[in-house]
């Protein structure tokens, strides 16, 4: 369990974190979710003393700079993944191990477990990114810890590893262990989240269950087209939805439900060739979550297929 | 404490660089005995050529050992930054001061063991050239020799808290190279001036040649300098080296990481 209370860190000008409170419960993958920049690896020092902040955050009850050979009750995989250049990655581990009693039997172990029991002996600076990202994981496991922090580890990670880590990561929870893992990819913790604490400019936006947040975010259309369409749109408009026209001439409607308009169409008298819904993409609605709050925009490209692009990076 | 200290233990003990630097500096201080007996072996020699031998040329104005042993204090603190691993440094080992304590401690022990064995070495050296150490446990060459053995010390310590203090390793290694070098000996040349002769007062209080009067045979004397003896002097060039790594400590511990 990890109770977050009240988190705030300034730099200078910037406000990174918030006033965030926060609970991660044992048992469950709870997913930390926000856009570049919105203070997810902020937060998470933060919570370890890295930073010096504002704020507390238990973990069983402990603060972490009280806690006694932290390693065997918090794993944490941070953001950067720093390892000596010349020091071998089994040495790396058993440097951080022999500051938490940790035996070189578990330092073997826990590199096995994540699959780089045949290059322990080499050093990090020639593992591959995805290699590193299983250097961070072994590190988070090496005291077996009952609370995993992770920040992003599955960046860098092939469809191959991020399968793997997902499933790691509902087994360790399985066993019930609190699990907290940050990520900016809504899909990603779709599968793997099953509670989700979503921040956009050190700000709490949601907290909750993930099903929920795509309920509460993702809104559906109505689409319409027919020979007619657009003189339905005053009907339309005049029964109190909203109209937008899409790129083939259809109609987006908002704020009705498909009955209604169907019903609509025929007092009205008008004949339609299609009538659907249909639901934002998991991304768009981050982003109309998010969006509003996001740290760094990007200018629209010219000629952007929008929806095309949301959708292919929902599949991704 | 005893788990900071053996999580220092393995870090320096795991860095290939800890080998190499003091391997490197153990032999330069060797080649000054042993050219200086392939040179002049037998002829008589007197406790300043005796000191010179023993402390590897460090009397003479180049200390190899404790340049070698600073870099490795360098190392303890900069590389932790350079190379970014101070963070799960400190998610293994939360508590800072702990931390900072055990670097200070496992160096410190390091450098007195490597000093001490450099000494041995370069005194079996002269055995072998001379068949003896004249004077070895006698004053002035046995103060002088424990002077050498503590300016090593605090020369490391200094490196440890420059590293820490500048949270990289070029920045510290620019300061411990260029301050005696250069710094120092302006200020010591312009104090000869008579238009900047306010700085001969200053002199003696400048702390890396401080600290290099720990090592002298005769006390050096300037006049009107009015310079500290050699524990005197080795006491500015401590509190130097305490400036710095109290500075950097109290710095480490306010920063974020
Ligand atoms: N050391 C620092 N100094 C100044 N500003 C910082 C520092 N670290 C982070 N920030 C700022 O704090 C904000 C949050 O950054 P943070 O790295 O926590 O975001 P993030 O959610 O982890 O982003 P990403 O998804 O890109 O990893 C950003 O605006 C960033 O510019
Ligand atoms: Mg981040």
């Amino acid at each position: 369990m990890i109770t977050a209370t009240g988190l705030y860190k300034r730099y200078r000008k910037t406000v990174a974190v918030d006033r965030l409170s926060f609970d991660v419960r044992p048992g469950v993958v709870t997913g930390f979710l926000g856009p570049n920049g919105s203070g997810k690896s902020t937060t998470m020092r933060l919570m370890l003393g890295l930073d010096h902040g504002e704020g507390q955050t238990l973990f069983d009850g402990e603060r972490f700079s009280d806690i006694r050979r932290p390693m065997n009750k918090v794993g944490t995989l941070l953001e950067a993944k720093p390892f000596h250049p010349t020091r071998t990655a089994r040495n790396h581990l058993r440097m951080l191990a022999s500051a938490n009693g940790v035996g070189d039997k578990r330092v073997d172990e826990v590199m096995e477990l994540v699959g780089l029991g045949t290059v322990k002996r080499k050093k990090p600076k020639g593992y591959s990114l995805g290699m590193a990202q299983r250097l961070g994981l072994a590190q988070a496991l090496l005291g077996d810890p009952r609370i995993l922090l992770l920040d992003e580890p599955t960046n860098g990670l092939d469809p191959h590893g991020i399968h793997w880590m997902r499933d790691m990561l509902k087994h360790l929870a399985s066993e019930g262990r609190t699990i907290f893992v940050s990520s900016h990819l809504l899909s990603e913790m779709q599968l793997m989240a099953d509670e989700l604490v979503v921040i956009g400019r050190g700000t709490m936006i949601f907290n909750g269950v993930v099903d929920q947040f795509v309920r509460d975010f993702t809104q559906s259309t109505v689409i319409v087209r027919g020979p007619e369409a657009a003189g339905f749109v005053p009907a339309l408009e005049g029964a109190g939805a909203e109209v937008a026209k899409g790129k083939d001439g259809e109609l987006v409607i908002s704020g009705m439900e498909i009955g209604a308009v169907g019903h609509l169409a025929f007092t009205e008298n008008v004949e339609l060739s299609e009538l659907s819904t249909r639901s934002a993409s998991l991304e768009e609605a981050f982003m109309s979550a998010t969006g509003s709050t996001e740290e760094f925009v990007a200018a629209e490209p010219p000629t952007a297929p929008a929806t095309e692009k949301a959708d292919g990076a929902d599949n991704a | 404490m005893l788990d900071a200290l053996r999580y220092e233990w393995t870090r320096l003990t795991t860095l290939r660089s800890t080998y190499w630097l003091t391997g490197i500096g153990v032999l330069c201080a060797l080649a000054i005995p042993v050219i200086a007996g392939f040179a002049a072996g037998g002829d008589p020699i007197d406790a300043e050529i005796t000191a010179i031998m023993l402390n590897g040329g460090a009397a003479f104005g180049i200390p190899f050992l404790a340049v070698f042993m600073a870099i490795i204090g360098i190392f303890a603190t900069g590389h932790e930054y350079r190379h970014g691993t101070i963070q799960p440094t400190l998610t293994a080992l939360p508590q800072r001061s702990r931390l900072i304590m055990a670097k200070l401690l496992v160096v410190a022990v390091v450098t007195v063991v490597v000093t001490l064995v450099s000494m041995a070495l370069n005194a079996l050296a002269i055995a072998i050239f001379w068949g003896e150490v004249p004077g070895l446990f006698e004053d002035p060459l046995a103060s002088a020799l424990l002077g050498y053995l503590v300016y090593t010390l605090v020369y490391t310590l200094v490196g440890l808290g420059l590293g820490l203090l500048f949270r990289g390793v070029p920045s510290a290694l620019v300061v411990i190279f260029l301050m005696p070098l250069i710094i120092e000996n302006i200020i010591l040349g312009l104090s000869f001036l008579p238009m900047a002769d306010w700085l001969v007062p200053v002199v003696k209080f400048l702390p890396f040649s401080s600290g290099a009067r720990l090592l002298a045979i005769e006390p050096m004397v300037i006049p009107d300098y009015d310079l500290f003896g050699r524990w005197g002097s080795g006491g500015v060039f401590a509190v130097f080296a305490a400036l710095i790594v109290t500075a950097a400590w109290i710095l480490f511990k306010k920063r974020d990481a």
